[in-house]
């Protein structure tokens, strides 16, 4: 089982979402965004960043991340980006498709573009990862994009080729929306994604 | 310089607060970790929103305490899961078992919400649970009620005697961001900012008796 380490920026949603104890089980460790500067990550082989944190503690601290993976790491990041701090970023914010199921007829745009990968083969649907998208990444080269939308935008992409670690990268937010007490599908993301990234083939 | 102060989570959907006029025109920003090397002497009120560090709120809930017993405001809208805010209890959601365990009532008429409707609060373009999903119970003695959800959730409310300043709290997303939506709601942002100085003035009052 992997050493997962989660980022915690102390807002009321992620203070509902990792403690939970579905999802603490497998936590290691949970650091406070403020002290993340003066932390050891040696000892973890994920680091889980929730979307919607601080621009400043999470720009101040892009270089350690980034040697965190280039070091063989796996960083999970979730949520729109508006600030470049991912390998390769192309980030293309969105307005938000809040609405899409009350249409006739109703898409929610994204397709699964990789449906033999672990993740989606044994762990989420992708029912489970469908609620509303912010916007789009355009990955690099080599990437595997596992969610996308109808015209290409990555909703949840792997990037193995950036650096010598592995990037989980997605526009969506479950720790925000399950913390709220808001949007079902996103507890079912979650209570997929956290055993196949402490368990699963990455 | 401008009286009202923004605590901001520097968070990313709150980058279009960064732009907004409205935001802009009326409140000073400051990054919610600068909190404790700021003068808050000059400001009226303070804009707590929902997605700030509760955690260093609570590290310095000293400066909270103080600045509303120097007879100021503290409007805070979110859920709380620390013990920063005197008075106001943790957070409690509300079981939903049907849509209409999201409608909003109010208890009295309060000119924040002059103007606005219940439906307007509870809906969004026909659905439900973006106001309110809960509430911090038990609200503090003697806090007027003005919003709740059914069996007696109360949402929102004010607390003039846990302190000697004011306490607006509002147990869902930030208030101010009340705008633009095309409908009743978009009244409260500035209903609530004249709210603040008319508050602000009446505090004045309430300690001179």
């Amino acid at each position: 089982m992997r050493k997962i380490a989660v980022i915690f920026s102390g807002n009321a949603p992620h203070s509902v979402t990792f403690n939970e104890p579905k999802y603490k089980q497998y936590i290691n460790e949970l650091i406070y965004l403020p002290k993340l500067a003066e932390t050891d990550l040696s000892d973890f082989d994920v680091l889980y960043i929730p979307s919607q944190l601080n621009k400043r503690m999470l720009l101040a601290n892009k270089d350690k991340i980034i040697a965190f993976a280039e070091a063989g790491g796996i960083v999970c990041a979730f949520g729109p980006q508006p600030w470049e701090w991912l390998p390769n970023q192309k980030w293309e914010d969105r307005e938000t498709n809040f609405w899409w199921w009350l249409e006739k007829g109703a898409d929610s745009g994204l397709r699964l573009t990789n449906p033999q990968h672990d993740l989606f083969s044994n762990y989420l649907t992708l029912a489970d990862a469908t609620w509303h998208q912010h916007g789009v990444f355009w990955p690099v080269d080599g990437a595997d994009v596992l969610v996308s939308t109808v015209d290409g935008g990555a909703v949840l992409y792997v990037d193995k080729v950036s650096t010598n670690g592995t990037w989980i990268i997605t526009t969506l937010d479950p720790d925000y929306h399950f913390g709220s007490y808001f949007m079902p599908a996103t507890e079912r993301f979650l209570d997929g994604f956290f055993p196949w990234l402490a368990n699963g083939q990455l | 310089m401008k009286d009202l102060l923004f605590i901001d989570p520097g968070h990313a959907f709150g980058v279009d607060n960064w732009h907004d006029p409205f935001m802009q025109q009326h409140f000073h920003f400051i990054d919610m970790y600068e909190l404790e090397h700021t003068d808050l002497t000059p400001f009226k009120a303070i804009i707590v929103h929902d997605f700030v560090d509760q955690i260093h709120l609570k590290a310095h809930q000293h400066i909270i305490e103080n600045y509303l017993n120097a007879g100021n405001i503290i409007v805070w809208s979110g859920h709380l899961t620390e013990s920063w805010l005197p008075g106001c209890a943790p957070f409690t959601p509300k079981t939903i078992v049907q849509f209409s365990d999201y409608n909003i009532s109010f208890v009295q008429p309060h000119p924040v919400f002059d103007g606005v409707t219940t439906d307007d609060m509870t809906l969004n373009k026909g659905v439900a649970g973006f106001f309110a999903r809960g509430a911090h119970l038990p609200i503090p003695p003697h806090a007027e009620s003005l919003l709740t959800l059914p069996d007696g959730f109360v949402t929102t409310y004010i607390d003039r005697h846990s302190t000697r300043g004011t306490i607006f709290v509002h147990a869902g997303r930030d208030l101010f961001a009340q705008r633009n939506q095309n409908k009743t709601t978009d009244r409260i942002h500035t209903q609530l900012l004249q709210w603040i100085y008319d508050e602000h003035a009446a505090i004045g009052g309430r300690h001179d008796a």
